[in-house]
C-alpha cells in the first residue's frame, strides 16, 4: 500500500484527539484554575498525554491566555543555551506556559525552571511520573480505546480485526503510539 | 462559510518538471477576507515525521469579498511525485485565507513519466543489464 493511502499515516493518527473519560472539559478547565494552572498530566509512552496538552491549547486560549509551548524528548534533552533566560525575562502575567517532556529536566533544573516562570500566569506539563506539579489528569489507555481509535481510522474493518487490537494492546503494554505503528506497517504491506 | 476554488488550465492535474502551471483562483467570502495566499508546495505522508516545503507563493492584498484572478508557476525540476510503503511525496496547490485558515486544496503529480513514481515497483520495471 501507498504511503499516502495508509490509513495509519502520521496525518491521520494525529488527527485522533484526546477523549475525556470521566469529566468535561469544563470541568477539567474548573480544576484547573482551582489548581492555580499549574498542573501536570501524568502518564506513560503512548497514554496520550502530548495530545491532551495540545487540546488545552484553544481552550486555554479562549480565556485569553498567551500560550507558549515548550517541548523536550528523547532526542532533544535540553534547552539550547541561554535561552531559558531570555523566556524567563519576557514571561508576562498573561503567559501560560505547555511544556511537554518536563521529565526530561533534571532535578536541579526544574526547580531552576520552576522558579523562573513563576511570573506566568501558568504552568502545564507533561511527565511520565507524578510530583512535579499537582496532578491535573492521569492519562490511561485499555484495549477498548484502542479499538475506539481504530474504528475512526478504518471504520467497521477494526471490528474484524477485534482480536489483533488485543494482542496489539498486549505487546505494547498499552502504548497506543507503538500498536497504531504497527498497525501502518501491517497496512503497508498490503496491496 | 467562504467558498474557495483553484482551476488549473484545462483542468490538467499531470505535470513534467520545468514545466509552466497555469489557471484561476476565486473566492466568495462572507466577509472581507485579509489576506489570501495562494502556495505550490509538496508535501509528504507516510509513518514519520512530516515535511513540507513552499515552493512558491502568491500573496493576494486587501481582497474584495468576491474575485477571481489567473495565475502562473514555474515548477521546479524536483523533487518528483513518488510513493513507497513508507513515504508519499505529495504535490499541491494550495489557497487560503490567512485570518481563518480556510483552505482548498487540489493535489497535481509532478514527474517525467506522467506517473507517480513508484518506489516498490514490479520487478519488470528495473530489466537486468545486458539483456
Amino acid at each position: 500500500m501507498k504511503a499516502k493511502d495508509n490509513p495509519f499515516k502520521t496525518d491521520s493518527v494525529l488527527g485522533v484527539r484526546y477523549r475525556l473519560r470521566d469529566r468535561t472539559w469544563a470541568e477539567l478547565l474548573e480544576q484547573l484554575r482551582r489548581l492555580g494552572y499549574r498542573a501536570a498530566i501524568v502518564g506513560p509512552h503512548g497514554s496520550g498525554k502530548t495530545t491532551l496538552l495540545e487540546d488545552l491549547e484553544p481552550h486555554l486560549a479562549s480565556l485569553g491566555f498567551s500560550i507558549i509551548r515548550l517541548r523536550l524528548d528523547d532526542e532533544t534533552r535540553g534547552f539550547e543555551r541561554g535561552f531559558l533566560r531570555r523566556l524567563f525575562r519576557t514571561l508576562s502575567e498573561r503567559d501560560v506556559l505547555l511544556f511537554d517532556g518536563a521529565e526530561q529536566m533534571s532535578h536541579f533544573a526544574w526547580l531552576r525552571f520552576k522558579r523562573g516562570t513563576k511570573r506566568a500566569a501558568g504552568l502545564i506539563i507533561t511527565s511520565h511520573r507524578r510530583g512535579r506539579l499537582p496532578t491535573l489528569i492521569k492519562c490511561e489507555t485499555s484495549s477498548a480505546l484502542l479499538r475506539e481509535i481504530m474504528r475512526e481510522l478504518i471504520g467497521d474493518e477494526a471490528e474484524a480485526r477485534c482480536g489483533m487490537t488485543e494482542e496489539l494492546y498486549g505487546k505494547h503494554e498499552g502504548n497506543l503510539r507503538d500498536a497504531l505503528r504497527e498497525m501502518y506497517d501491517m497496512y503497508s504491506e498490503q496491496r | 462559510m467562504s467558498q474557495l476554488e483553484i482551476r488549473t488550465r484545462d483542468d490538467k492535474v499531470r505535470f513534467l518538471p520545468g514545466e509552466e502551471l497555469a489557471g484561476q483562483v476565486s473566492w466568495a467570502t462572507e466577509s472581507p477576507p485579509g489576506l489570501i495566499e495562494l502556495r505550490l508546495f509538496w508535501r509528504t505522508q507516510g509513518k514519520g515525521t512530516k515535511d513540507v516545503k513552499i515552493v512558491e507563493s502568491v500573496m493576494f492584498d486587501n481582497p474584495r469579498r468576491q474575485e477571481t484572478h489567473d495565475f502562473r508557476f514555474q515548477l521546479p525540476d524536483g523533487p518528483y511525485s513518488f510513493s513507497g510503503k513508507l513515504i508519499s511525496l505529495i504535490w499541491a496547490l494550495e489557497l487560503v485565507i490567512t485570518s481563518t485558515d480556510e483552505t482548498e486544496r487540489l493535489d497535481i503529480l509532478v514527474s517525467p513519466t506522467d506517473t507517480e513514481i513508484m518506489l516498490y515497483g514490479s520487478r519488470q520495471a528495473f530489466p537486468a543489464s545486458g539483456t
